[in-house]
């Protein structure tokens, strides 16, 4: 829980300062296919150990798998819909038996019409998802961040000894 | 100083790898690891203690489970399953469970199953503690409409099986004996005869049936128009014509005769018509009647509880009570079947289930199969090979069997399931036990096929008549039994079961003297017992036909005392039945008779008269016209004539 705790921390921390754009927007992008996809499946932890490896925000991509798990169970339904009408067409099904017979590949219950519907949205709609959180996360710096900045009230934060203290302690061990 | 400080306070650039990382992966995978060893298989063990409990409605202990992941194997140490009706004991009790999955499988998702080994079964075996049973499901208040519909035709089902086997032959037997069932107290039914009713019903309704028809007659052409048409036929002029104009206007009123007469045919014939659809459902309704009367017959003397002194009837009356606990086992699994394997959605253009592509409904999506022949299906025991050894267990008993491909794709295996056991029980005394099962799901319509057998089990203290009057039990014996059958479509069975029973010893108790002392030398001259039985239909509506030889002796063992008494029974019925219905039947049908034949006189003469006047005009027309060419010729030859002797003249001939 303190992990998980400390992640978030960090990601507010990163989301408000000038660094790790790109970390974030691949945090929220991984998190989204995340979101998308069943728990208990392979890419859920293909998607894991990717975020556990490379340096990819950790606190946006537990952030954004949360908000979009609600998302992909409110489009079940379509999602449903669209697994059906790809796991049932007849020029894929020598694909799919080939998939579906080699090892590994049924761990990821592609043949489930919502594990494909859902996966299929999440996984197109990463690539534009990390342009578009890039871009979200700079025009949030750019606008909000600094629009705050100038406000009374954290200058006269900022001017704080506790805030002196964290910052030193920030830059020592942060 | 100034350089040193600044790449102190500086942070080193980190890389898109994060090294920190390997840490808390290898803090979880232990803890995975730790889980999987010391806590998976305890809730794996107490997970299939309940799932078990709710499936099979009573506790399921399991005393060691043990798995292991390099092998992918599992161990399950003494299975007890409690026996729902006798909690104290087990229904079957199984030693050793063990098997590995394959891990080629396990990569691809699917349970493949090489060969499973069941030892050490035993059944009946005495329990430490009585086992918990689950209490019946409460009903929900507002049930659906196929609950309701199911329950409809369930109750339906349990009335009609109800009416046909309520009661015992033998009690019933004694009871006419004893001269109670003689005194048959008809006045107090009077009101309840289906068929006096529908008699009344008939009665009131064929009034009103008469005065339409009378509405109707009166609606008919009547005999002066008729009269009249003749009138008007008659003064039309049909000779003597003194120019064509005459000629054609005559015509003109025959026809404009004929015309009307034709319109009243019509109008007869379509009354006609339907008198006749009347005359048919009154058929209908009388004959509807003969069957409310003998069912009416029928229902009284099983009202009354007069015996059918039928070998066959006394045969089904005596083991329909001995059979109900098999019937009401083979209800049971059959919807425990249906609970938990729904039958597969066919599609509807094709009856042939496609191997290669089977789509399972789930409660989210669906999962197909993208299976291909030979590949692997999601779930597949190879083989099971059952064997136990009798040991010092009074329970225990030698079985040897195999179930062979348990699969969750028939269609992609291509062989259905068959599983054989044999064995003994020796200390149970069940010998030479055979059972073969063969459930196929290739088919669009599933068919289980089942064969049992039983050299030699014994029976004590089987009751098989239960009643006030009568007693009937067989106090000990030695049974032998065969039994075969289909299930198509998981519904409809077909059964056939053999039993026979030898050197049996039987408790009898009756009321009547009479009765106990011809029970005690029929049964005293069957020592071998013979039962036959079909079993068809759909569960819980299911076709008993019982034969046994019991049936046949005890006909002979009471005809002569009862015979008279069951003739004159049925007699009584008869003739309450005659008073209440039967005159009165008689004479509505002479009234019915009597109406419809006047009607059909009545119609008969209009329809004889209109067409005779149609017919009269029609040749009256006829001879006009020929009479008229005649009379054209004769001017004709005559003024030929006539200007032949003027041009002669003209001429000076």
């Amino acid at each position: 829980m303190t992990l998980l705790l400390k992640q978030i921390f960090a990601f507010f921390r990163m989301l408000n300062s000038e660094t790790a754009t790109n970390q974030l927007a691949w945090g929220f992008s991984l998190g989204m296919i995340l979101g998308f996809s069943p728990i208990l499946s392979l890419q859920a932890v293909i998607v894991f150990l990717l975020v556990f490896f490379f340096r990819v925000q950790l606190g946006a991509t537990l952030l954004s798998a949360f908000f979009f798990k609600f998302v992909a169970y409110f489009l079940d339904p379509v999602s449903d819909q669209l697994g059906r009408v790809v796991l049932e067409s007849e020029g894929l099904r020598p694909l799919f038996t080939q998939l579906y017979n080699m090892p590994f590949v049924p761990l990821t219950r592609f043949n489930n019409s919502i594990v494909m519907g859902s996966g299929l949205m999440g996984f197109l709609l990463s690539l534009p998802g990390f342009f578009v959180f890039r871009y979200l996360v700079l025009k949030y710096r750019a606008t909000f961040v600094a629009r705050f900045k100038q406000t009374k009230l954290w200058k006269l934060w900022v001017g704080t000894s506790f805030y002196k203290w964290y910052a030193t302690y920030n830059s020592m061990f942060g | 100083m100034n350089t040193t400080s600044k790449s102190k306070s500086e942070k080193k650039a980190k890389g898109p790898i994060r090294t920190e990382a390997v840490v808390p992966v290898i803090l979880i995978v232990a803890l995975i690891w730790g889980y999987f060893h010391f806590f998976f298989d305890h809730h794996l063990r107490r997970g299939l203690e309940f799932v078990g409990y709710q499936v099979m409605g009573a506790e399921v202990n399991i005393e060691e489970l043990r798995t292991s992941f390099w092998d992918a194997s599992l161990r399950i140490k003494k299975i007890e399953l409690t026996d729902a009706q006798q909690p104290q004991k087990n229904m079957l009790e199984v030693g050793d469970v063990r098997f590995a999955v394959l891990w080629d499988g396990l990569l691809r998702a699917r349970f493949v199953v090489n060969e499973m080994a069941v030892d050490d079964i035993r059944i009946g075996t005495p329990r430490k503690a009585p086992g918990k049973v689950k209490p019946p499901e409460p009903k929900s208040d507002k049930p659906g409409f196929i609950e309701k519909e199911s329950e409809k035709l369930k109750n339906e089902a349990v009335d009609q099986a109800k009416k046909n086997y309520d009661g015992n032959v033998l009690g019933d037997i004694a009871s006419l004996l004893g001269g109670e069932s003689g005194q048959v107290q008809l006045g107090k039914i009077e009101g309840t005869l289906a068929s006096k009713q529908k008699l009344q019903e008939l009665d009131k309704a064929y009034k009103e049936k008469g005065k339409v028809w009378d509405q109707k007659l009166k609606s008919l052409p009547q005999q002066k128009e008729i009269q009249a048409l003749g009138d008007r036929l008659g003064k039309i002029k049909s000779k003597d014509f003194k120019s064509p104009q005459e000629l054609g206007d005559s015509l003109k009123e025959f026809q404009s005769v004929m015309n009307e007469a034709d319109q009243k045919v019509k109008v007869i014939q379509a009354t006609s018509g339907e008198f006749n659809n009347d005359y048919q459902q009154i058929d209908k309704d009388l004959k509807g009647l003969d069957d409310l009367v003998k069912k009416d017959t029928r229902d009284l003397e099983s009202r009354f509880h007069i015996p059918k002194l039928d070998a066959k009837e006394i045969s089904q009356g005596l083991f329909r009570q001995y059979m109900g606990p098999y019937l009401a086992k083979i209800d049971y699994y059959q919807g425990l079947f249906h609970k938990y394997f729904p039958p597969p959605k066919a599609k509807k253009e094709s009856p042939e289930p496609d191997p290669q592509f089977q789509p399972h409904p789930r409660a989210k999506g669906v999962t197909y199969e993208f299976g291909r022949q030979n590949s692997y299906p999601w779930v597949w025991v190879k083989k099971v090979s059952i064997s136990s050894q009798t040991s010092s267990s009074p329970s225990s008993g030698s079985v040897q069997g195999t179930i062979t491909d348990i699969s969750s794709n028939q269609a992609l295996v291509g062989r259905p399931t068959v599983a054989t056991v044999k064995g003994d029980f020796s200390a149970n005394g069940i010998r030479d036990f055979l059972g073969k099962m063969t459930l196929d799901l290739t088919q669009a319509v599933s068919l289980l096929r089942f064969e049992m057998s039983v050299g030699s089990y014994p029976v004590a203290g089987r009751e098989v008549v239960q009643s006030p009057e009568v007693n009937l039990a067989f106090q000990k014996a030695s049974g032998q039994m065969a039994a075969s059958g289909e299930l198509v479509g998981m519904k409809d069975l077909k059964m056939e079961l053999k039993n026979k029973l030898q050197q049996v010893s039987y408790e009898i108790k009756a009321k009547n003297p009479t009765v106990q002392e011809i029970m005690r030398k029929v049964f005293l001259g069957i020592p071998e017992i013979s039962m036959n039985a079909s079993v068809m239909g759909t569960p819980p509506d299911l076709k008993l036909d019982i034969s046994s030889n019991v049936g046949s002796e005890l006909q002979k063992g009471f005809e002569e005392q009862i015979k008279k008494k069951i003739d004159e029974a049925k007699q009584k019925i008869q003739a309450y039945m005659n008073e209440q219905v039967g005159a009165q039947k008689a004479k509505l049908e002479s009234e019915v008779n009597k109406y419809r034949a006047q009607v059909d006189a009545e119609i008969g003469k209009l329809r004889a008269q209109v067409e005779g006047e149609k017919s009269q005009a029609q040749s009256r027309a006829n001879d006009s016209k020929k009479r008229a060419e005649e009379q054209g010729k004769q001017q004709i030859q005559q003024q030929g004539k006539k200007a032949l002797d003027d041009l002669k003249k003209k001429l000076g001939f």
